[in-house]
């Protein structure tokens, strides 16, 4: 590979994308190779201190494996390498033929996470409205949405991330920050230091149960329940911020009526948490009011009830009145650019956008469509003919739920582009795979919405025959003759400059800020100035705009589906998406000294159940659904871990696939989520 | 001198030390490859992570038959030089502690270096937990720790923040 780096020699300061994170860092480079990644001191998110897989995006950029030319599946299977005009040449042939059969909503895109997206959503989304189709999917459909959606609809806003080190008491659910957001440790650790006390929930012990005051380990799926016993013990005993719910708040009364019942008792029935444990929990918010901070992680999101779940969190932190505290919740506010999304200029909500018929609250919240039910329309099974898919580093043949049913359906398109670093289980599938650009190779705006920061990233390194992915819509846009009209700039800077001119901010002045540059001091109590961004402008407690599309207009508790409709053939409740510590969903597998860190694919048992089917650790067993089977090696855990009954699989093995168990057709009503985290299995030794 | 220092109540057990020490190598990263370790016992739920400490008086090196611990006259490190060790194990033997240990790879005795004074533990650590310092930077951490748990200053610290 023929690369160019940024400076013959030297250091580049820039951001890590290797995980969502982003992390501050220093490229070093030696006669135009990229010798080291180092902790850029300075940056508030990392202040100074990177993890091993950050220090290996160098790994990734020079690897091997690395696709660095068009390739073109022949009619054997093989690819073969193709001159990049004439890949992009043929694809536009087939788009503008798709579009001229089957009409523009018969393509769609496909952002995934591998690029290190934050700019580059737009500008699929902009693609695609450009080429006339309503059909913009991701995986956040998968992850994200729900807690996004979820905090949406009670408040308007969501901080993600709120300020843990300025908080008395910490409550994480379904979350394992020392993997999923290292910076948190710091946090967790700085209020610790001021005596600040931490509750985890979660049905897998990770070491972070090591320093909880409180670890509740509770039925997979069942968390609503605790969070809905939280609020009745508040309510109850009187201790929540009337201030709050007399004034900015609808739907107290019904709240009020529905809690009743969650008793500790009903709690620990539905839950599994002991009763005595809700009152804990229920003691230390009273006493650590209003500086409570609330984290629901992607495990509450896959479950049939997963927005429910994250809107109780969302009221459980106005009652405790969390609202305007740093800890707590506030609104973030933007820094006012312009808007790459062509939802105001050319919306397309009456072209049938894949899915808003089933999850119209995840078109209307996250104007996205529904990947699963994508699925189906691929198939032939839709109201119209989905064709043709240009997907950009998303791995929905690993990670989307029902493994068959995906390979089935991407097979079944006319054309399926793929912009991917190496040839994933999707890539394989592809009609034409483009070589994709890492993040170390663009320049682009990144924001910490919940830290007022906007930083600019570098270009560090350029490699030859490689396009970024602005180019790629760039050209694609031309070829098919909506270029001029939405897809104008030359390069990505000039992008860039004509996003931030309404802020007043410049390219330059950003690159003079690698630690990010603060564009307005963060105003906690701004809710009570502004209403809030939800249809009653108030805190919908009950929301009027579920029940209008039928739906629960309170976040009513539902027992889990393998609860509700238990089956003796199928008595495991299998779990999936813990995360490896070096990997990054499907990311990172094909690093070797990753690799040796965590070599294969393993499911998580409890010992007693491993002991019942005669199973020892390491051995190899058979784990079947409804939807499908798996062979995987067993890794006995200590009794502590895991609940008994419960077993676990990571998510993203490409060799092993663990949705080849999961099913597509249980879903969220709110988000659409599918049902991750309580498949029923058995589970079979082989003899 | 500098050692590196743990506040082992800020260490969540990512592991990110062990990884980072033993990426240096290679052969990849074997958890023994590491010379810093995370002990995490989930029945007790305990973490405890150390390393060597550079010992003042360092068994180690003083029982050397071949010469190849020395002290790093620039780090003040205890430093094996591979050339020299001829895979004895004594100074294995003799640490108290168990931060020096053998490599069954290079059949040498292994320790930590201080990575000539850039340690990457601590650069890779994002919780805070490890710093490069003086031992007695922890203790004045600790001291400072102490005034926190006091009736009255907690409250009074955390209304100020407001």
């Amino acid at each position: 590979m023929r690369v160019k780096t940024i400076v013959p020699s030297g250091v580049v300061p820039t951001l890590c994308r290797m995980c969502e994170t982003r992390c501050a860092i220093n490229v070093h480079i030696n006669n135009n190779y990229m010798t080291e990644i180092s902790p850029l001191e300075g940056h508030p998110v990392n202040q100074g201190r990177i993890c091993p897989r950050g220090g290996a995006a160098l790994d990734l950029f020079y690897h091997p494996d690395r696709i660095l030319k068009p390739l073109k599946r022949m009619s054997d299977g093989s690819f073969k390498e193709i001159p990049y005009s004439l890949a992009l040449d043929e694809i536009i042939g087939k788009m503008s033929t798709l579009k001229s059969d089957y009409g523009a909503r018969s393509v769609g895109v496909w952002k995934g996470e591998g690029l290190g997206f934050y700019q580059q959503e737009d500008y699929a989304r902009r693609f695609i409205h450009g080429f006339g189709s309503p059909n913009y999917f991701s995986n956040d459909s998968a992850c994200y949405n729900g807690r996004y959606i979820g905090y949406h609809l009670v408040c308007g806003f969501w901080n993600s991330y709120p300020a843990f080190d300025q908080a008395g008491l910490i409550i994480l659910l379904g979350s394992n920050p020392p993997i999923c957001h290292p910076p948190f440790m710091r946090e967790f650790a700085d209020a610790r230091s001021k005596g600040a006390k931490l509750v985890m929930i979660d049905p897998r012990l990770n070491p972070v149960a090591c320093y909880a005051d409180v670890f509740a380990q509770p039925y997979p799926g069942t968390d609503c329940a605790l969070v809905w016993g939280l609020i009745r013990y508040l309510i109850k005993t009187n201790n929540y911020d009337e201030d709050i719910v007399n004034n900015n708040t609808i739907g107290f009364d019904k709240i009020l009526a529905y809690a009743k019942k969650f008793t500790p008792e009903y709690v620990e029935q539905q839950t599994g948490i002991f009763a005595d444990v809700v009152e804990e929990i229920a003691l230390l918010i009273i006493k650590n009011r209003p500086k409570t901070s609330i984290f629901p992680g992607a495990g509450l999101e896959h479950n049939e009830n997963g927005v429910n779940c994250v809107r109780a969190l969302a009221i459980l932190s106005c009652l405790i009145g969390a609202l305007g505290w740093p800890s707590g919740l506030w609104r973030p506010e933007m820094l006012g650019i312009r808007s790459l999304t062509l939802y105001d200029e050319l919306p397309m909500d009456d072209q049938g956008p894949i899915g808003a018929d089933k999850f119209p609250v995840l078109y209307d919240i996250r104007k996205e469509c529904h990947t699963m039910t994508a699925m189906d329309y691929m198939l032939g099974n839709g109201a119209y003919p989905l064709k043709g898919i240009i997907l950009t580093a998303a791995n929905p043949a690993v990670s989307n739920p029902n493994t068959a049913k995906v390979e089935k359906a991407l097979s079944n398109l006319d054309l399926l582009v793929v912009s991917d670093f190496f040839m994933t289980k999707t890539a394989r599938l592809a009609h034409y795979i483009l070589p994709a650009a890492t993040f170390l190779e663009r320049e682009e705006l990144h924001f910490y919405p919940t830290r007022h920061r906007v930083n600019l990233t570098s270009k560090v390194a350029r490699t030859e025959g490689i396009k970024t992915e602005y180019q790629l819509w760039h050209n694609l846009a031309h070829g098919l003759g909506f270029g001029d009209k939405y897809f104008p700039w030359k390069n990505e800077k000039d992008v860039n400059k004509w996003l931030l001119e309404p802020s007043g901010l410049t390219v330059e002045k950003l690159r003079r800020h690698p630690q990010g540059y603060a564009y307005k001091p963060v105003e906690y109590q701004k809710h009570l100035i502004d209403k809030l961004n939800t249809p009653s402008g108030k805190l919908e407690f009950a929301s009027p705009y579920l029940k209008k599309l039928g739906l629960p207009e309170i976040p009513e508790y539902l027992p889990p589906y393998y609860l509700a409709k238990a089956d003796d053939n199928y008595p495991f409740i299998l779990t999936t998406g813990a995360r490896k510590s070096l990997l990054y969903h499907s990311r990172h597998q094909n690093i070797p000294r990753f690799r040796n860190v965590h070599p294969e694919a393993e499911m998580e048992i409890h010992p007693a159940d491993a002991s019942d089917l005669g199973i020892e650790d390491g051995e190899a067993v058979k784990v079947i659904s409804e939807t499908g089977t798996l062979i995987i090696r067993a890794a006995v855990k200590k009794s502590v871990e895991l609940r008994q009954g419960v077993v676990e699989i990571y998510h993203g093995w490409e060799d092993w696939r663990v949705n080849f168990l999961t099913c597509d057709t249980i879903n969220d009503p709110i988000s659409g989520f599918p049902l991750l985290k309580g498949v029923p299995v058995r589970i079979e030794k082989i003899e | 001198m500098k050692v590196i220092v743990i506040e082992q109540d800020r260490c969540l057990a990512c592991r990110n030390c062990e990884r980072a020490c033993s990426f240096k190598d290679p052969f990849g990263p074997i958890h023994e490859k590491a010379n810093i370790w995370v002990h995490i016992d989930m029945n007790e739920r305990i973490i405890f992570t150390m390393t060597c400490q550079q010992c003042e008086t360092a068994s180690c090196l003083e029982i050397c038959p071949s010469g190849a611990i020395f002290r790093d006259l620039v780090t003040g490190a205890v430093v094996v030089n591979n050339t020299l060790c001829v895979g004895c194990r004594m100074c294995v033997n003799a640490c108290p502690f168990g931060y020096i240990h053998f490599d069954e790879i290079y059949s040498v005795a292994a320790k930590c270096d201080l990575c000539k004074g850039d340690p990457k533990c601590v650069k890779n650590c994002m919780a805070k937990a490890l710093h490069y310092c003086d031992i007695n930077d922890l203790a004045a951490v600790k001291r400072e720790r102490q005034l926190f748990k006091q009736p009255g200053f907690q409250k009074e610290h955390i209304e100020d923040e407001g």
